[in-house]
């Protein structure tokens, strides 16, 4: 059986408890908020701490507070199937909440929150295997060897980005608070994510994410559409979120594009943010002929690799077709 | 004399171990301790093909606390260091050479299971590698010879008729090649066992498990000791669909061996990552067909090769490979079949029983051809088929006549009226011009025989028991194993109608060797159909004394039947009586030839699926499916509508879904967040239909129906897609990158 190891398990009620504790014990320390993640790979030895820290009894950190005219602030320990249920998410941030909604299945939902799924560990299929599995390959760059199996002569890790929130906090310039024992600061999603498996977070070991702070709703709106094998269960294989503002008023009776962002996930370590298709889009009317170029630009920066589900040509041919899906459902309801 | 108000058999009386699976009070086998009871775990070999050149024990693991086994203390202890099964050529550990990945060498026990873990990763073993053959295409095209002097474990050829000389007679000739893939089982509980070993009362192993008696035969061999030093015993058991037919005697084999050298009972239970790399699937499969017909539709020679990939051991894929060779040819009359099958080695992990044995991946590649061959002629493919379905009288590829009453074609028109498939194929036809997504439905009509192949039943002679108990109650013994299926339930009807007494009086005991007769495996759809009715005779047999004795009536009550019972229990002694498995008359099977009554009695049934394919995304989603059988008489119709519910979503999965990633001869994907079975959003309605036949030889008038459902939905989706899109696809599983690959050309509109 795959069993978890022995580790020291400590429950903090406060966030200075947290960060002291995992100053005090230092790199072999850990925090855990539902485990969905974690514990199965410290099952499978992907990760080895020897003291893990609870963050779940913090009451700071299980809390939703704010509205969307000035912004919303959500605990990172608060649980996916609370922010999927939440009124207010559903009302001012129904992109959340539909994102949040794609993750998993309800069981793991009941117990996975929005922080986990934020630093969720990248994923590969040379990665996410038992011990003997990978074992048996020689490890991988990311654990224990010194082979990229993905790209043999790569000296970068190609684990995956496979969070369904993360595109959607990039897109809509979301920030992260971290805190640690030297005291907290403020990170846009867009600069949180590293393109690299292994070393894929700004955040330090040392620093406790605290909350996430959502944009004030005043004007844009946001979707998000997820490519998985079922129609539940699976991690994204690709994931395309789109965001789009327009300038007030209309010129000759349409609405001109203000700012406008496509991040795919899935696909990379990081988010991938397509440029192209925000120049696409910005100062020109809403319409179809721009959505096109758009997608096409995503569907040529789109790069995944071989390393999950589906082959890799048809997720990039997916990109395109998603990516249109995504900017089409924000034209709908206009 | 039935004194019974309810005839049981036709209702859906509830399951018999129900309440105690829903209220956790059902134990399996992890549930079970014994005192002074430690842990076993399987090292394995990381290599396809090689020889073992060193064996070390490393790291800081306290060595002389473990129990190791390794293939020398079989050699010790006398006994065979091979799985008797068929050819007796899987070790039960590895010795000098290892032949697929993952096969077992080295076993650890240890009473901690967190130091066993980390024993298992300090055990290091040193290959000198061989070249592998991976794919069953090397292995026929013998790139290595890597199993006897050929690669060959089984042949057999199927010939009627004369298939060389009816090319001339054709209009035309049509070809065709068909490959199906692996397929995992999934049972909900993985392998497991409990063994307690020792010289003075030899082996006693308890065991998640569909047949207690192969395990039983294993061990004899591997331990030499009698039959009767050798007891196994079935624990509650989450599910099996084949994957637990023969490989329990490994795992018992090896908790076994761990327990002797110990000396104190072991438990070896698989965690989910391993049941699913290094036990057995379902044998991957090529067909290829050349098919002569008419010019108005009428089969004139089937010329069929059917190959299998049976991995590294022979295992069961001999008799995989014959069910899968007689249904090669279907439910169609021709008067010139000529099948010639192959089950091969490749050094990947054994592949084995699984629900349809062989007969999907053969049905699959017939229903797929003839909606190809019905095209070449012109015909629809219902049209097609209907001018050549076998009629009561006429012969199989087998020479077999059928002798019941069989009527595919009123099956096929009851099929089509519950679907509306006339009506949806004009209506989407149309649509389909305008839709990005297009819609098909498409069918298969195929049979599945019950009980084992030919001669089977006869060798293998089944007996079961039926013993009164002082408290009038009647208790059946028999080694089927109750799996999910529904066997106790069923076996507590066919006794409790026969005897004309409450099916509550009806015990069924646990499958224990030392307890029940040898009724045969669980498996081939022969729980009911043959074993069930060596239970109605038994059963019979013991009123039968009881009248005998004239202790009863013909014409009796339950409570002077209850009475009879206790009075010839105190005049007698224990009331036992045995039934054993006689054919039913005008069954002969010639096993040189391969001709003759293949089974006693077939299933026959109208699949259809209804689909819809995304022509932006490539994605096949079933909307609806139809499933219609004529199975002899249902016994249970709640307990037989899950098996096909179930059949059908397994059918989906192996069409749309499950895909076996092999990476150096092992499975890539071995974990359930990257082996993709589908969940209920994935699975459509899937709508039940029963004709109801009674044969004559089924208890009640049943007959089997545990692997039919398995057979039909591969080809009816295929078929769908077809329909669908206009493009004929050859193989399952079918991916969307797959559909992509092959439509990107055909459908208009789309840009890439």
């Amino acid at each position: 059986m795959m069993r978890l190891p022995k580790f020291e398990y400590r429950v903090p009620r406060t966030i200075a408890e947290a960060v002291k504790i995992v100053g005090d014990v230092g790199p072999t320390a850990q925090f855990v908020a539902g485990g969905t993640d974690l514990y199965p790979n410290m099952k499978r030895r992907q990760q080895t701490p020897r003291t893990v820290i609870s963050v779940m009894r913090v009451p700071e950190l299980n809390q939703i507070t704010g509205d969307g005219k000035s912004g919303v602030r959500i605990g990172a320990s608060v649980t996916l199937t609370d922010i999927v249920e939440h009124p207010l998410i559903n009302r001012d941030y129904p992109v959340i909440a539909y994102a949040a909604r794609t993750i998993s299945t309800p069981i793991l939902r009941n117990m996975g929150t929005i922080g986990g799924n934020l630093l969720l560990d990248t994923r590969c299929n040379y990665y996410d295997q038992n011990y003997e599995w990978r074992k048996g390959i020689n490890f991988c760059l990311k654990k224990d060897g010194d082979v990229c199996w993905v790209a043999p002569g790569s000296s970068k890790c190609w684990a995956v980005q496979s969070s369904d929130l993360v595109p959607v906090m990039v897109a809509i310039g979301a920030k992260f608070r971290l805190a640690s024992t030297l005291g907290e600061r403020m990170i846009d999603a867009a600069g949180f994510y590293n393109d690299d498996g292994i070393d894929y977070l700004k955040k330090r070991p040392d620093e406790l994410l605290v909350d996430i702070h959502l944009p004030p709703t005043n004007g844009w709106r946001a979707s998000y559409q997820k490519l998985r094998r079922r129609g539940a269960f699976d991690f994204p294989v690709l994931g395309v979120a789109a965001y789009i503002k327009f300038e007030n008023g209309r010129a000759n009776g349409e609405r001109t594009v203000r700012d406008a962002k496509i991040v795919l996930g899935g696909i990379a370590p990081s988010p991938i943010q397509i440029a192209e298709a925000s120049a696409a889009l910005i100062g020109h009317a809403f319409d179809d002929e721009y959505i096109q170029a758009a997608a096409e630009a995503a569907y040529v920066k789109a790069r995944p690799l071989d390393n999950t589900d589906f082959v890799m040509n048809w997720r990039k041919q997916m990109a395109r077709q998603y990516t249109l899906r995504a900017l089409r459902a924000l034209a709908v309801s206009d | 004399m039935s004194a019974s108000p309810n005839h049981p058999i036709g209702k859906s009386v509830p399951r018999k171990e129900g309440r105690k699976k829903v209220t956790g009070q059902a134990l399996y086998v992890d549930d079970i301790s014994f005192a002074e009871m430690i842990y076993g775990v399987t090292v394995r070999s990381s290599v396809p093909r090689g020889r073992i050149t060193n064996i070390s024990f490393a790291g800081d693991t306290p060595w002389d606390e473990f129990t190791i086994v390794t293939a020398k203390d079989i050699r010790d202890i006398g006994g065979e260091n091979y799985v008797a099964l068929i050819l007796n050529d899987q070790p039960y550990l590895a010795d000098e050479v290892v032949n697929h990945a993952e096969e077992a060498i080295v076993l650890l026990a240890h009473p901690n299971k967190y130091l066993l873990e980390e024993a298992r990763r300090n055990v290091r073993i040193e290959y000198e590698e061989l070249p592998a053959i991976l794919t069953l295409e090397d292995s026929v095209d013998k790139k290595e010879i890597i199993w006897g002097e050929d690669n060959v474990f089984k042949t057999f050829l199927v010939d009627k008729g004369n298939v060389d000389e009816a090319w001339t007679n054709a209009d035309l000739i049509v070809e065709g090649e068909y490959f199906t893939g692996a397929q995992e089982q999934l049972y909900i509980e993985n392998n497991g066992v409990i063994a307690i070993a020792n010289e003075h009362d030899g082996v006693t192993v308890w065991g998640s498990m569909q047949c207690p008696y192969y395990v039983h035969k294993a061990l004899i061999k591997l331990f030499a000791l009698p039959e009767d030093k050798v007891r196994v015993i079935q624990t509650e058991t989450g599910g099996g669909f084949g994957g637990k037919e023969e490989y329990p005697s490994i795992i018992a084999g090896h908790a076994a061996l761990l327990s002797l050298k110990c000396g104190k009972p072991v438990k070896i239970i698989y965690d989910r990552a391993e049941d699913m790399v290094a036990t057995t699937k379902r044998h991957p499969s090529r067909t290829r067909h050349k098919t002569a017909v008419t010019k108005d539709g009428k089969l004139v020679a089937m010329d069929i090769e059917f190959v299998i990939d049976g991995g590294a051991y022979c295992t069961l894929s001999p008799v995989v490979l014959s069910r899968g060779t007689i249904h090669a040819a279907g439910p169609y009359f021709s008067p010139n079949v000529r099948i010639r099958s192959s089950a091969v080695a490749t050094n990947i992990p054994p592949h084995g029983a699984f629900r349809g044995f062989g007969a999907p991946q053969g049905i699959f590649a017939l229903e797929r051809h003839l909606d190809k061959v019905a095209k070449a002629v012109g015909l629809t493919p219902d049209e097609f088929r209907r001018r050549n379905f076998i009629q009561q009288g006429e012969t199989t590829a087998t020479s077999q006549i059928i002798r019941e009453k069989v009527d595919m074609a009123g099956l096929l028109d009851r099929a089509f009226e519950l679907t509306g498939y006339h009506e949806k194929r004009q209506r989407f036809a149309k649509e389909n011009e305008q839709s990005r997504v297009k819609k098909g439905i498409g069918f298969a009509t195929f049979m599945h025989g019950a009980g084992f192949t030919g001669s089977g039943e006869v060798y293998l002679a089944s007996v079961v028991g039926a013993e009164a108990t002082s408290e009038g109650r009647v208790k059946i013994l028999a080694a089927s194993t109750e799996i999910g299926q529904g066997t106790n339930t069923i076996f507590a009807q066919i006794a409790s109608e026969a005897l004309g007494v409450d099916s509550d009086l009806i015990e069924v005991a646990q499958p224990d060797t030392a307890n029940v007769p040898n009724s045969g495996p669980t498996v081939a759809s022969r729980t009911c159909m043959v074993v069930g009715k060596l239970v109605e005779s038994a059963v019979l047999a013991l009123k039968q004394t009881l009248v005998g004795s004239g202790l009863l009536r013909e014409d009796y009550s339950q409570s002077e039947f209850q009475e009879a019972c206790r009075t010839h229990i105190e005049k007698f002694g224990p009331l036992k009586t045995f039934s054993t498995y006689q054919a039913p008359p005008n069954i002969h099977w010639n096993d040189e030839k391969y001709q003759g009554d293949a089974y006693g009695a077939y299933a026959w049934a109208v699949y259809v699926a209804e689909v819809s394919v995304d022509s932006l995304t490539y994605e096949a989603q079933v909307e609806d499916f139809v499933a219609l059988q004529e199975v002899g008489r249902v016994i249970n119709p709640v307990l037989a509508t899950g098996q096909i519910e179930g059949g059908v979503a397994q059918g989906i999965g192996f069409t749309l879904f499950e895909n076996v990633v092999w990476q150096n001869g092992r499975m890539a994907n071995n974990q359930m967040t990257n082996y993709i079975m589908p969940t209920p959003a994935d699975i459509p309605p899937i709508r039940v239909y029963f004709e109801e036949n009674p044969y004559a030889y089924g208890p009640g008038g049943a007959k089997g129906i545990g692997e039919l459902p398995m057979d039909g939905p591969a080809p009816a989706i295929l078929n769908a897609i077809e329909n669908a899109t206009g493009v004929s696809f050859d193989h399952v599983p079918l991916m969307p990158e797959a559909i992509m690959e092959n439509l990107t050309n055909v459908l208009h509109g789309i840009t890439l």
